[in-house]
Formats: structure tokens, sequence, C-alpha cells
């Protein structure tokens, strides 16, 4: 540790400090332009120079870079002398880079507000700072970018100014680009992609949403610098914990369970192929669960109910039953619906100023508590317009940019309307997941034509299925609310729990057994057994039954060719001695 | 069998580029025709220094000096002075405005006022045999420090011999020797500076190109006493000749066992490779040039870490000039005491105290005898201007010299006693530098010259840091707007200002030093800057803007008839009259080329 001075305060610091960062601890203010503490200090805008006084002596040094190695030197960061350099600087590179903002700030906060100097160009905002180069190079390790020419012709450019393969459009330059003069662009699509207005500009670290568990940020490593190019490495440097480990990675594990609760859900039906409403085309018309997600706080939005262009709807329409209750898509009803739109609504209402239409086929408002909801929404000056919605077309503007009509028979006054409105919110089915036949497989459960898992008695067993030890819990047995999924749930964890306190199963006396001696291992009884009990041994060369899966049905028995399998307590010579003593 | 003549034939540039191997082809054929081959030894060697006076052949042992030769001038010349010992006065030198020729080269007055130690072999050996720089003690020091000294006595003797270096800086040699070998680290490197970027100055190149072992024997002796293996020539691309030079000198350095392992027997290895600079002017400065070496972009690089600490790939480095390492090893063969008895002050105490040895400079400019020099420093500017350079051309008046290169200050006429000294020239606002020297004389305009430089240096600028780059570009604004007539008052503290400021700022030495021709010609002359921004008025009539040519009706016509030579040369028309008549210049359609002053026969055309 040494003791310097910096304008007269006192500081002890350890020795290789730089002047900068010294000052930084006492709260001193020096500028800077081409620094960054994530790089090495390339020390060439010359703006932080300050006098390093020793003695009688007096030196000028640059800030950033200067170490701090003797203990009997005073810094003076702010003396008459030094802003006389920082002031001629700045008038230097106000004719130099007139666009640069933080120049313009910079100098007047130095009282330079005009320079003396021709200008070469007024649109030029790049200082030649080098902090897009050096972070390319250096931290990013691309090197997709460097300076050509030299003196005062010098520039940022790409080698032999073509897009150089090197880059990895990772906008790290953009980043550090103190002026603005590198920005980045997206080409503009045709196309609104709407899986994108759930996401924000992200880094490639972050914590994936608000209540993610764990929560705790992660890296994505499809955009993460380092990931492509071993550099970057920015996130480690700035933790203090250490806790950065990029040699971490997926992995998968096997976890020996004695129940399964299947809780997997729903997914979204997708409404693009139902052309009429223009999902995907126009910019203003949302699925629910878009809609729910921008109300979301934590959303891109805040929270806020906005249009595409950032305005705030004039008035929305709420379309129910899009893909439900249809013959050519799923003909069942999905329960939910009709609250979530009636929430949708009342959102819209203390949100924004905006008129809601509610176009439903019937309002089912079926639950504790709900019909009144609908009353008061009614009072709140919703409208309601029974009748599905048939159409959406575009009022101005190829993509609906200037509004949207909507288009429904009103069935209670038998008449066609047109609603104009600025959003349109699809209230999409629940469906059931495009990967439940696989689980039903794995997990030997049976799904019914709607796809929705089938539960082993609708009124005995309703969260049982026909494997011991498999439950079904929310959506995934059929379309259902919150609080209907959780008591679901909570029954079907009580199940599960109900095995785990005995900690041993009972098994029924009766189930199949195979003779190993007498088995040719031909495995006809393996894809038999509906309950998939029969596994086959391959040390052994011969089939095994599971006791515990086992419902002895006898189907492999009967159809064992070499006859080694017996079903215990129904074995043949048990069977006639029955038969015998039935007709004895 | 000594040969009873040598005819040293000069194959430096400046006489090659005068036909002097045509000449050298001439005199071998010469003399087989006369059956001398057995007698006489025809020996190309380096750089005379006297390019004025090129082609040059110097006959030894009696040092009989021929200059400005032809081809056709071969047979009498061999004939005469070989066969019949009669040396030939019409080919010798005769000093400006004097008759008798001076037949000893080292009685004319460019030889005699010069003291040659890095450039000891000049015109005295074949730079590409190393027999002859054997011969005259080569690779000596190199043998006495190897098998007697240690390492520190080596830094201890440089040391107190005072020398510093040669390439601009004047740092103390043995101190940074003795900084990098107690660097730590196990790899080490020294590095020789051929990178010579100063236009018009060829110090460095007439070093290698006329003596290549005489460095490579010095860095052998930093290496060993610094404990380095590995040691780098960084030469100009440009310097084609000088590449070709070190590569046999190398080989036959190697051949000797002069380099590479176990030399001499005593443990001690090195060898040197050669690296090939783009030739930026910038590449010549230390970090820059380390950069370069290393392959990515000549730029000088931003540290208060030394390089004798973190040089080349991060490692010690000892980077020293060309004359720098070449005059080690006569320092070690003569000793402390012969070395400190040249030059000013006194280094006993501190390397600091003076200026030791003797400097290799390159004369240019308005003077008789250009060419490059080796003279004891602390001679004066007068001595070296009017003794050694042979004064002033066509008796004209001495204005200011230029020391040190393009960044190098002006010294005006009451400075010409000013010793040749670091401190001395520095404090005037100067420099040694690398030793170029541009005398200036009454016909230049001190404005256009301080521009003429800064052009140089703004060109050269790498652009990295703002000052440097943005600063030298206005201040080159600001004087060609002077030079133009459209100069303001404030102009002159602005240039000041500006001046400070990139000297102060600038992160390496060339924006450092870039401003010293601006700054010295306003502190010695700064009445011509007022002359040309207040009065519109070039005193020299160098600017051209300023000049305002008419013409004397007198003369015209009394002694030119009204020739018309005027009016059919200007190129835009801009002169009327009629034949025999009185021309006139039209002042509103002059653009002021001057042709008509050049073409005019009877004075009659006047600047103002
Ligand atoms: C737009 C909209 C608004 C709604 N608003 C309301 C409301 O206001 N109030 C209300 O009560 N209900 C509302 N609902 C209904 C509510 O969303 C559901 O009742 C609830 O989400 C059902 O919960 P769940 O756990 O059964 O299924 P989900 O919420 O779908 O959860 C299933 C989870 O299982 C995961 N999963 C799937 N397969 C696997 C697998 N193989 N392995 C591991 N994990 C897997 C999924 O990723 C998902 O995280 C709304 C529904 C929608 C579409
Ligand atoms: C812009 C610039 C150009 C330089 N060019 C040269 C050069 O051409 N040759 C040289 O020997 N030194 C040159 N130098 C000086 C070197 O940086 C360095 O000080 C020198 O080579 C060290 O050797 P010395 O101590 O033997 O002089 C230059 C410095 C600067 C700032
Ligand atoms: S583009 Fe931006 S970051 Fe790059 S040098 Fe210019 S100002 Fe600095
Ligand atoms: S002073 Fe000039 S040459 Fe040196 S780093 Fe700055 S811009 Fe480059
Ligand atoms: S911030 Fe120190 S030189 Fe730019």
């Amino acid at each position: 540790m040494i003791k310097v001075t910096i304008d007269g305060r006192d500081i002890e610091v350890k020795e290789e400090t730089t002047i900068l960062n010294a000052a930084r601890e006492l709260g001193i203010k020096i500028p800077t332009l081409c620094y960054s503490e994530f790089l090495e200090p390339y020390a060439v805008c010359r703006i932080c120079l300050c006098e390093v006084v020793r003695g009688k002596r007096s030196r000028l040094v640059t800030a950033c870079n200067y170490p701090l190695r003797d203990a009997s030197v005073s810094i003076l960061t702010n003396s008459a002398r030094v802003r006389n350099l920082r002031k001629l600087n700045l008038e230097l590179l106000l004719a130099q880079a007139p666009a640069a903002k933080i120049v313009q700030d910079l100098a007047a906060e130095y009282g330079v507000t005009k320079t003396r100097f021709p200008i070469k160009n007024p649109d030029e905002k790049c200082i030649l700072c080098g902090l897009c180069v050096q972070v390319c190079e250096n931290l990013v390790g691309a090197g997709a970018i460097g300076f050509s020419s030299r003196g005062s012709k010098r520039e940022v450019s790409t080698p032999w100014g073509v897009e150089p393969e090197t880059c990895i459009l990772c906008g790290a330059c953009a980043h550090f680009c103190p002026t603005g003069h590198i920005v980045m662009t997206e080409e503009a699509d045709e196309r609104i992609l709407h899986s994108e207005l759930t996401l924000g500009p992200n880094a490639a670290i972050s914590i994936p949403f608000r209540q993610a568990i764990p929560n705790v940020p992660r890296i994505d490593v499809e955009h993460c610098i380092h990931f492509k190019t071993g550099g970057c490495e920015l996130c480690s440097k700035v933790c203090p914990k250490d806790c950065i480990d990029y040699q971490m990675k997926d992995e998968i594990e096997d976890i020996d369970v004695g129940a399964i609760v299947v809780a997997t859900g729903f997914q979204d039906f997708d409404p693009t192929p139902l052309k009429q409403y223009g999902y995907g085309k126009y910019a203003n018309v949302l699925s629910s669960i878009e809609f729910e997600q921008m109300n979301n706080a934590a959303s891109p939005t805040g929270g806020a109910i906005v249009l595409e262009n950032g305005e705030e709807p004039r008035s929305v329409a709420i379309l129910h039953c899009i893909g439900s209750r249809d013959e050519n898509n799923h003909k069942y009803c999905s329960r939910v619906c009709c609250m979530y739109a009636l929430k949708f609504a009342h959102l819209i209402k203390e949100k924004t100023t905006a008129e809601v239409y509610q176009l439903y086929i019937d309002m089912r408002a079926f639950g504790k508590g709900y019909e009144e909801f609908y009353h008061r929404l009614l009072e709140e000056g919703v409208n309601v317009i029974r009748g599905k919605g048939a159409e959406i077309a575009p009022i101005g503007g190829k993509f609906g940019e200037e509004g949207l009509l909507v288009r429904c028979e009103d069935t209670l006054i038998s008449k066609f309307r047109e609603i104009p409105v600025d959003m349109v919110v699809l209230c999409t089915a629940l469906e059931a997941r495009d990967d439940s036949a696989d689980l039903a497989r794995k997990l030997n459960i049976s799904k019914g034509a709607d796809g929705w898992f089938i539960e082993a008695h609708p009124k005995l067993a309703p969260v049982s299925t026909t494997t011991d030890g498999v439950f079904l819990a929310g959506v995934c047995q059929g379309p259902k609310d919150i609080p209907d999924a959780v008591a679901q749930g909570t029954a079907a964890a009580g199940q599960a729990m109900k095995l785990m306190t005995v900690g041993e199963l009972f098994l029924d006396a009766a189930y199949a057994a195979i003779t190993d001696e007498i088995c040719s291992g031909c495995r006809i009884c393996n894809g038999l057994c509906p309950y998939n009990a029969i596994s086959f041994l391959e040390d052994k060369k011969v089939s095994e039954v599971n006791a515990a899966m086992c419902k002895a049905c006898g189907t492999c028995a009967a159809a064992c060719p070499s006859g080694a399998i017996t079903a215990r307590h129904f074995t043949d010579d048990q069977i006639y001695a029955q038969i015998e003593a039935i007709f004895a | 069998m000594p040969y009873r003549a040598n005819m040293m034939v000069c194959a430096g540039t400046g006489c090659v580029s005068n036909h002097s191997l045509e000449l050298k082809q001439a005199l071998e054929e010469e003399i087989q025709k006369r059956g001398l081959t057995d007698e006489v030894q025809v020996v190309p060697t380096g750089c005379n220094g006297f390019c004025g006076a090129g082609p040059i052949v110097v006959v030894q042992p009696d040092g009989i000096f021929y200059q400005l030769l032809k081809v056709k001038d071969i047979p009498y010349l061999v004939e005469e002075h070989l066969l019949k010992g009669r040396p030939v006065p019409r080919l010798m030198y005769v000093p400006p405005e004097e008759k008798t020729p001076i037949p000893k080269m080292n009685d004319i007055g460019f030889f005699k006022g010069q003291m040659l130690v890095a450039l000891r072999n000049r015109g005295m050996i074949d730079p590409e045999n190393i027999d002859d720089y054997i011969a005259r003690d080569g690779y000596r020091s190199l043998a006495k420090v190897l098998t007697t000294m240690t390492p520190d006595e080596v830094i201890g003797v440089i040391k107190a011999s005072g020398l510093r270096g040669r390439g601009g800086g004047g740092f103390p040699t043995g101190i940074k020797w003795e900084s990098c070998k107690k660097a730590e680290g196990d790899i080490k490197y020294v590095i020789c500076n051929a990178d010579e970027g100063d236009p018009g100055a060829f110090m460095d190149r007439s070093i290698i190109e006329g003596d290549p072992h005489s460095v490579l024997e010095g860095m052998a002796i930093g290496a060993y006493a610094i404990g380095v293996s590995q040691g780098y020539i960084y030469v100009r691309i440009e310097y084609p000749l000088a590449i070709q030079r070190f590569r046999i000198a190398l080989k036959q350095a190697r051949d000797y066992g002069l380099l590479g392992d176990n030399i001499f027997g005593t443990g001690f290895s090195f060898d040197v490779d050669i690296r090939r600079g783009a030739g930026a002017f910038v590449c010549g400065e230390s970090t820059a040039l380390m950069a370069s070496v290393e392959g990515r972009p000549g730029e000088p690089r931003a540290k208060y870490i030394h390089t004798v600490e973190h040089g080349l790939w991060n490692r010690p480095t000892c980077l020293n000039n060309v004359e720098t390492w070449a005059t080690v090893p006569v320092i070690i063969l003569r000793g402390v005491e012969w070395f400190t008895s040249i030059g000013t002050g006194d280094v006993s105490q501190n390397p600091w105290g003076g200026s030791k040895g003797t400097k290799v400079f390159s004369l240019a400019g308005k003077i008789n005898n250009t060419g490059l020099v080796e003279v004891p420093m602390g001679i004066t500017l007068r001595e070296m201007i009017y003794d050694v350079g042979g004064g002033i051309p066509k008796g004209r008046k001495f204005k200011a010299v230029q020391t040190g290169g393009p960044s190098g200050g002006f010294l005006p006429t009451e400075l010409l006693d000013l010793q040749v000294d670091y401190e001395q020239l520095t404090e005037a606002g100067s420099m040694m530098g690398s030793g170029g020297m541009v005398v200036m004389d009454e016909d230049n305009c001190m404005v256009d010259m301080a521009k003429y430089f800064l052009t140089f240096t703004q060109d050269e600028s790498c652009g990295k840091c703002t000052p440097c780059r943005e600063g030298t570009l206005q201040m080159l604004e600001i004087l060609k707007r002077i030079c133009e007539g459209k100069g303001v008052p404030e102009d002159i503290q602005l240039l000041e200002d500006l001046s400070h400021f990139v000297i102060d700022a600038s992160l390496c030495a060339l924006g450092g030093s870039a401003p010293n021709p601006v700054l010295t010609s306003l502190r010695y002359f700064r009445d011509e800057y007022i002359t040309h921004i207040r009065d519109k008025k070039c005193p020299a009539h160098i600017c051209r803007d300023l000049n305002v040519y008419t013409i004397d009706p007198e003369l015209c016509l009394v002694k030119g008839h009204g020739c018309g030579v005027c009016r059919r040369q200007c190129p835009d028309s801009a002169i009327v009259g009629e034949k025999n008549q009185v021309h006139n210049i039209d002042q509103e359609l002059c653009k002021k080329c001057g042709v008509c002053l050049d073409v005019c026969k009877f004075d009659a055309v006047k600047v103002a």
C-alpha cells in the first residue's frame, strides 16, 4: 500500500493502482473517452491527462493507465494546466467528430461550445477511441474490425472494407461505442413474428424469467460470445463470487422413483391456419397467451397494454372459442376461456381507456363467484356480443397497422356487424400436448380421442391411472382452471404420499412367474403384456416378470409357446383341482 | 602478398547511383590490361560520406582522393598514378572558391574535422569480407569481453563511458543494459533499430552497408552483458543493400563461430535474425517497432512500463540504434578514458552529465559539402557548418540550421556557437535526434520550412492518439493559411497553444516532438510570421501567394528590348505587351507561378 495525494486529499491504495481508479475511490471524476474497465487501457484520447507532481517537478500523464508506484507524489486532476489541455483537446474533437454527443456534452462541461477549427464532416461521430476494435479483438476474440489508414485518415473499418467472416454479429462493438458511430440494425421483416413479441433485447446471460426456479442467471450458449470465440468472459470478470462456470453442461439424470404425478398440462392451439383471423399477418392480432404475457409486469412492455407501434389501443375485441367448440378443430369446450376473457376485459378497463368487445357463443361462468364477476364487468361497460367472430380485415395498410375490422353475426339481434378495433385477442383452445401420445406409451397410461389422459375411474379414482403409482393432475387430464388444477394436484400428491409413507408395496399374491429352465427366450410374452411387466434378461437369456407390475391377467401364460409361464394361484394343477372339486 | 596500392572504390548507395560500379569494372579491366593485377587491388567500400563528390576512389595507403570520376578518366588515371606514380590533380577535390586541388583525403576540410569511431572502417574495408573487418581489430572486443570480463564489468564500462543512445532519445546505454539485465525473465532480447525513417538521413544505412560486422559485434557484446541469446535487426525494406550486407555478414560470422552456439568456447551463445519493416516513420519508435516485429500493426503503445522490462513478446528487451551498437566495440577496445576524453560535460558521476564520444550527422540543405560526417561531441554548429560543411553555397547568408531530423528545431545565427550536445540542443528548442542537419540560408522562408517539416510529421502520424492526429492537422491548416496570406493575428497564439498541447499530450515522441520546428521558428523568427500575417508578405518570396510580380519598364525596354519571352511563357496569359515595347503583368490574371521571373534574362521581372 502507498499513500498519495489526489487534489489535496490523501488516499492509501495498492501499488500499481491507476490514478483513475484511485480517484474514483475518492469520488473524484476524471473524464475519459477511450477507457473501459473491461479492457486494457488504450490511452489514446488523452482527455484523462493529469499532473503528477513530485517535489517541484510536474509531469503530465494519462490517468487511465498511469500506475501509482511512488508514495511521495501528489496528483492534480483538474489544475488550470490540465483544464486548458482538455479544452483544446475537446475543441479539436468537436472539429473532428462534431456529431458525437459524448464530446459535445463533455465540451459543454468545460465551457467549450464551439470550435475554432474547421469542421471536416458535420455528421462524423467516430472519435477513434478504439473501444470497438479493442473489444472485438481482445474481449470477443473475433478480430473482425480494425483501423485502416494512418494519421488523420485513420478510420474504423473491416479488413478491405468487406463484411468480415469473423464477425459473429454479437454487437459488442456497438455496445461499447461511446459515440453511436456503430449501431446494430435489423433488416425489416415482412411478417411480424409473434413469438418475438415477448422477447426484448436480452443479454446472453440472464435470469430466464422472473419466477424462474432456481432464480439464477443462465447462459444462452447459442448467443454467448464465449461459446463462439472462446473470448469475452466479461460475466466472470464482473461476478464477485466467481459463480460463472463455462464448463457446465446439460446433463441427463436417471432418478429412481416409486410414484409419478403427470402434470404436463396443455399447449396453446395455433390459430395461424385459421386464415380468417389473420393471426401472424396483422400486427395487432394476438393470441390469448401473448396478451396474458404482455400484461405480466415482467414483460417487455412492463405490463402495459400497447399496440405494435407502442401506442395505447382505443378499442379491443376479444374473440372466444378459437379452436374450441369447433367441428373442424376441437369439439370440446376449453372451459377457462370465458372467464379469462372477462379477466382480460377487466384488465383493459383498468389499464387503458379502450372500449372492449367480447364476442362469445355462450358465456360459461359456472364456478364459484364467476357469474358475479360477469355481471360486474357488464357494469364496467364491457360490450358483450353473442356471436362468434367470423373474420378480421385490415382497415388501412396491408398489415392492419391503421386498425382492424371484426366481422360477426350478433345472434341476439340477428344482425351482421362490423366493429372497428385497434387490437384483437384470440381466445385459443387448450389442447393436448403434441408429445402426449409418447408420454402415454412411456408411462403405460391411456388417453382419449381428444388427447387428454384418462383417469382410472371418473368418480372413484379421479387422479389414478391404469398403471399403479402413476397419477394425473391438472389440464393434462382435461381442461380446467387453476383452482381445479390445484385441487387435483393436491389429490395426486396425496395418493403418491400414501405410497411413500408405507415405504413398501403390498403385492397381490397372484402374479405370473417364468421358469428359467423352460423359457426359450423367444420374447413373445414381452410385447404382449398390457402392463409392461415383462422384461428380457440379457445375461440369462430368459424373460422375467416384475411382480409389482403384474396384474395377473394371464395373457402371457396363455401365449407362451413353451409353457414356461405359470400364473401363480392359477396353475393348471390348481384349476384342475378346482374343477374336480366342483364336480366332486 | 600485400598489394602495392589499393583502389578503394566507393560502393555506397550515392556513388553506385553515380555509376561507381561501372567505374570499378573499368578499373579492373584497365589494371589487367596493364598487367598490374598482382600489384594493385580494387576494393569496393561502403559510403565515404562525401556523396556530393561521388563517384569517389581513394588510393591507399597514400590516401589520395579522386572525385567526380568518369569511366573515360580511368585509362589516364591508371597510367599516370599507378604506372608512372604521378597523382592526377585534375581529378582531385578543389574547395569551393579556391583553385588549388587537395590531393590527400585527410587534408580536405570535410574529412579533416571528422573523427571516425562508428565509421572507423569507412572506405577502408570491403563490407562483404569479414577478414577485412577482422584485420582492422574486428571481433577483438568480443573476444576480450567473453574471455576476460564479467557481464557486470561490461555494463560498468559502458556506463562509465557515458555512451548515450544515438537513435534520438539520448538515453544512457549502460543504464538501459543494466535495467534489462536486472529485469525478471529467462528469455530476453536485444534489438538493433535500423528503421531510420528520417527523410534524407542515411547514417545508419551507411554504417550497415559499410561495416555490418561492427553492429553485430556490438550486439553480441550487449547480449553477453545483459544475458541474451537472441537478437533482432529491424531494417526498413527500402534498404535492400543493407539487408543483403547483413545477411552476408551473419553467414560469415556464423561460419567463423562468432555467432551461434558456444562462441569462443566460452559457453556463451547468441544469434541474430533480420526483420524487415514496412517503412513507416513511426515504426522506428521502440514500442511500435516491437509491435511490428511481433506481426501487429506498427503503432506505439501507451504504457508506463518500460520495454526493458516488458518489450518484445512482453519479455525484457534492450533496443539500441545502429550507431550505438557500432560504437560499443570501440569503447571496449580503447577504454573509458579515451572515450570520455571526447565531448562535453562530466559523466563520472552521472551519465546524463554530458555528451561523450562522437556522433554521425548527415549534412544537407544549403551547404557546400553535403554528406555524412562523424564529429566529436561538443563541436560547435559554426565548425560543423563552415569547416566540415564548407559553408553556404554561392556566398549566401546563413539563416538557420535544423538539427535532429524532421522534428528538430531551427537554430538561428545567434546560436552558431552552440555546442553539439544533448542538453544544449534540447535547451535551445531542438534536439540531437538521430543526427539530421539541414542548413537554411537567406532564401528560405521559416514559415514555409516549418510547414514543410510539419507536413512530413503530420503525414507520418499513426493517428492513434488525438493530440498528434488532430493537433498536427490543425497546426498544418493554420500554417497553410498563413502562407496563403489568410492568417490572422490570433493564429500565432493558437499555433503556440496547439504546439504545447501536442507536445504535452501525445502518446509517443513523434507527437511529442513534431511541433519543434513550429515552436522554434516562432521563437527565433517570429517577425517572419508577423510579416506574413500583418503585411501579407513573405520576405524570402517563397510563399508564392504573397508575391507580387512586376516588370521594371526601364530594364525591360532598355536591356531586353521587350523580348516577350515572359509573355509567351506565362501559362495564364497574364502578361501583355507588344514586341520591342514595355511589357506589363495583369495582376488580376497573375496566378503567381513565378515563371516570368525565371525566364527573364534581363532581371526585369521583380518580385515583392
Ligand atoms: C390465456 C390463458 C389465461 C388463463 N387465465 C386463467 C386465470 O385467470 N385463472 C385460472 O384459474 N386459470 C387460467 N387459465 C388456465 C390455467 O392456465 C390452467 O388452468 C393451468 O395452467 C393448468 O395448470 P397445469 O399445471 O395443469 O398445466 P400447465 O400450466 O400447462 O403446466 C404444465 C407444465 O408441465 C411442463 N411439462 C410438459 N411436459 C413435460 C414433460 N414431459 N416433462 C416435464 N415437464 C413437462 C410444461 O412445460 C408446463 O410447465 C388460463 C389459461 C390460458 C390459456
Ligand atoms: C517517431 C519516432 C521515430 C523513431 N525512429 C527511429 C529510428 O528510425 N531509428 C532509431 O534508431 N531510433 C528511432 N527512434 C528512437 C527509438 O524510439 C529509440 O529511442 C531508440 O531506437 C533507442 O536506441 P538508442 O538508445 O540506442 O538511441 C524513433 C522514435 C520516435 C518517437
Ligand atoms: S466507432 Fe465508436 S468505439 Fe469505435 S473508435 Fe469510433 S467512437 Fe470509438
Ligand atoms: S503521438 Fe502520433 S505517432 Fe505517436 S501514438 Fe500518437 S498519433 Fe501515433
Ligand atoms: S481515457 Fe485515458 S487516454 Fe482516453
